[in-house]
């Protein structure tokens, strides 16, 4: 099945529509870029929030610790480890 | 850098080839993860973990790094760019995002594999943190996914000013 062209000004798979920048001033950033910052900057947040309360439970540290990952405890021979 | 329109057909197709394989090798490993959680046998966690670590490192790091790479030769070889359209710049923003995620996270389910492996038993606490990974994972996906269909409109400044620069000189 053949792509649909991108945008409908264009005809071709890498067309860029002919609107875009046609004017002399920049349009300026789109709202769907917004609302997606909104929700990156939100979700970064959340995370060092979590970091904060927990520095133990999860981060670049949980991979690198000597003690073992995700404060790994010893096994259980025959089982399988309870939280 | 451009290409000829048969070699960017090809490309296009290595990238959704190795894009969409990936999505497909989380979806697995998440269904891994599930089932062991759900069953919770020690049987079945230690499996799970040791498939997890082969799919993880022959199957879904090689896609990664292919989907990111062939994305990157397409858009700096196509007039799409790389930061001139906000969809593009946002896709590879996220997929560097989760490529370098799983490159962190790697050796940590290695870890638990080798432990799986070596010994009889197997732990269940962390396989929570790979819903929490690979669900991530696949939310990242699935939004690259949808910004390349959808591919909507917005330019950054700086594909806007080359745009401009463009049609200036070709107007001349």
């Amino acid at each position: 099945m053949a792509d649909p062209p991108p945008y409908p000004e264009s005809n071709d798979d890498i067309g860029v529509g002919p609107d875009r920048g046609s004017t002399d001033v920049y349009p300026g950033t789109p709202r769907w870029v917004k609302v997606f910052g909104i929700i990156a900057l939100a979700l970064v947040l959340l995370f060092v929030i979590m970091l904060l309360t927990d520095p133990g439970r999860h981060g670049p540290g949980r991979h690198t610790r000597s003690s073992g990952p995700g404060g790994y405890t010893p096994p259980i021979e025959h089982g399988v480890q309870q939280p | 850098m451009t290409m000829t329109p048969g070699l960017r057909k090809f490309v296009l197709t290595a990238h959704v080839t190795s894009s969409v394989g990936w999505l497909g090798a989380v979806v697995v490993y998440l269904a891994l993860a599930v089932a062991a959680l759900t069953i919770q046998d020690a049987q079945t966690v230690r499996g799970a973990w040791i498939a997890m670590e082969l799919t993880g490192w022959f199957v879904i790091v090689p896609l990664a790094l292919a989907s990111l790479l062939i994305g990157l030769v397409q858009s700096l070889s196509t007039p799409w760019g790389l930061f001139r359209h906000y969809w593009v710049m946002m896709k590879f923003l996220l997929t560097v995002f989760a490529t370098t995620v799983l490159l962190l996270h790697m050796p940590t389910v290695s870890y638990f594999a080798g432990v799986a492996a070596e010994t009889d038993s197997a732990n269940l606490s962390g396989l929570r943190g790979e819903l929490l990974h690979a669900g991530g994972g696949l939310l990242v996906l699935l939004v690259n996914t949808t910004l390349s269909v959808y591919k909507p409109r917005g330019m950054t400044r700086y594909g806007w000013r080359k745009q401009h620069e463009r049609r200036t000189v070709s107007q001349a």
